[in-house]
């Protein structure tokens, strides 16, 4: 069932937010390398990381300890204390 | 039931984008999400609640209002019915709404300004005739504060409208620095109980009996207190003491202000017979103070007129930067003063706005 | 998992052959996620297939965290 709102803006904007503006570069920043989960995802994480690192980029391993459950606020909430960006991985 | 169908009918008649969710979402959790809040939770504004809301008026939902600044979004009728719905009106405060933005539409009224400045103002809006009564509006006890759903949801509708439709929105076009609670609403009637008071609207030039509302820039309220004087003049003098310290005591003709002048206070000057027209001019007269007294430098204090002015007799506001609103509970000897845009200093570029209100 | 709301630009990558749901998610966090394809199925390549289809969405991955167009 499909439910809806009325749009109270001038509707300048699109219909889906803009996602938050990424930084013109990661230099010094922290990249986040979140594990969803899924099968596979670690060995995938784990030579991603290798790539990021040989680039000189920080990073930081995080995630929920299985794909079933939702990752807790305190868990969201240490990762965007820690991280500058993220990337999540993998959807299956 | 019956508001549901005529929901799915009528509802071609709203032209407003549809903003879909899923029904695991909770809607409000999608208002804020979509950033239509004012940080309280707002109510979903479904076909059947804004149809309902322009019920409330007789103007057609396509009409355009005006364009919103800062960035001049236009508002339709619809666009202020699914504001008012955000904000918790009820329909029959469509009429106040729709004339309280007109006012502040007006380029006189400077809203772009009032958005975008670093101080503290906001629209604050004046109710006054009938109207007032006929939706339940509160000009009595903490009728500055919480509690009155026409008093919130008007004031509240009129800066959701200015944040959604128009854009502006604290931290991007919205500067403040503080801001101050009465940015999320100050709306408020006058208290006409009195035949002999002059009401606010007949002395911006409207007939008694008609309903209008005044739009003024402000903040506030900041306490005026005096439960001791017992005469008019030595009121007035106190009163007046309170009043020059507005924004800062030396800092003169750069802002207007609303006297709010509550029921103890007011019974003072009742007993000596004075009306409107003697209580604002000796207020403003009695904020009238030697250039010397208020001189710029004094004690390393920067504030202050230039030593040019030190002969000069120099009133706090301009002749016409007092308004004098009466409101309030029955028990307590203290008055209020809204402090008015710091922006005032041409006193003809920056005024308050006032309109009929039209059902 | 919404990263957005707590000021954390993010990427989601995610293997093809699940496209709708990810329209479907998107439509419900009401904005644009920037998501990166990679070939399904996954949980059966050996060890090289995995790290070559890492390497791939390396370049595409450091463009999208960036403001870099």
């Amino acid at each position: 069932m499909t439910n809806w709102m009325r749009d109270p803006t001038a509707e300048t904007s699109a219909v889906k937010r803009a996602r938050r503006v990424p930084p013109k570069s990661l230099e010094g920043l922290t990249v986040g390398l979140f594990d969803i989960g899924k099968t596979r995802t670690p060995e995938f994480l784990d030579r991603v990381e290798q790539r990021f690192k040989e680039r000189g980029l920080k990073t930081y391993r995080c995630g929920k300890p299985t794909n079933a459950k939702v990752a807790t606020t305190e868990n969201l909430q240490k990762i965007s204390s820690e991280v500058d960006v993220i990337l999540i991985g993998l959807s299956d | 039931m019956a508001e549901r169908l005529e929901a799915k009918h009528k509802g071609g008649t709203l032209v407003s984008r549809k903003i879909e969710y899923s029904d695991t979402s909770d809607p409000m959790e999608v208002c804020y999400q979509r950033g239509w809040t004012d940080g309280l939770p707002v109510t979903p504004p479904t076909d059947e609640r804004v149809l309902e809301m322009l019920k409330g008026t007789r103007r057609r939902a396509d009409e355009v209002v005006g364009k919103i600044p800062p960035y001049l979004g236009t508002c339709t009728v619809e666009k202020v019915a699914i504001n008012a719905v955000l904000a918790g009106c009820k329909p029959e405060y469509m009429p106040v709404l729709l004339a309280a933005l007109e006012a502040a539409l007006e380029p006189v009224f400077t809203l772009h300004g009032v958005l975008a400045t670093t101080y503290f103002s906001s629209p604050i809006i004046i109710v006054n005739g009938p109207i007032a009564r006929a939706i339940g509006m509160n000009s009595g006890l903490n009728v500055l504060g919480q509690g009155n759903r026409a008093n919130a949801t008007i004031g509240r509708a009129l800066n959701l409208i200015v944040q959604n439709v128009g854009g502006g929105r604290p931290g991007e076009a919205d500067r403040s620095t503080l801001g101050a609670p009465s940015k999320y609403t100050l709306c408020f009637a006058e208290d006409e109980s009195d035949p002999e008071w002059e009401p606010l609207s007949v002395a911006r030039g409207f007939p008694r009996g008609v309903s209008t509302v005044t739009l003024f820039q402000g903040h506030g309220p900041e306490a005026i207190v005096d439960q001791k004087t017992r005469t008019a003049e030595g009121l007035t003098r106190s009163i007046a003491s309170s009043l020059v310290k507005m924004g800062h005591p030396k800092l003169v003709q750069s802002a207007r202000a609303v006297l709010v002048l509550t029921p103890e206070h007011y019974a003072i000057y009742k007993e000596s017979g004075w009306d409107r027209k003697k209580i604002e001019r000796a207020l403003y007269e009695a904020t009238i103070r030697p250039g010397r007294e208020i001189l710029a430098g004094a004690d390393g204090v920067g504030e202050g007129v230039p030593a040019s002015r030190a002969e000069e007799m120099v009133p706090k506001f301009h002749d016409d930067g007092l308004m004098v609103v009466r409101a309030g509970g029955p028990a307590g000897l203290f008055s209020a003063v809204l402090p008015g845009w710091l922006a005032g200093r041409n006193k003809l570029e920056l005024q308050p706005v006032t309109k009929e209100i039209k059902t | 998992m919404n990263f957005d709301s707590r000021g954390i630009p993010g990427i989601s990558v995610v293997t093809t052959g699940f496209t709708d749901a990810v329209a479907t998610q998107s439509k419900a966090l009401g904005f644009e996620p920037a998501v990166l394809f990679v070939p399904h199925p996954i949980q059966n390549r050996t060890p090289e297939e995995l790290d070559k289809i890492a390497d791939d969405i390396v370049e595409p991955a450091l463009k999208l965290l960036t403001a870099v167009k």
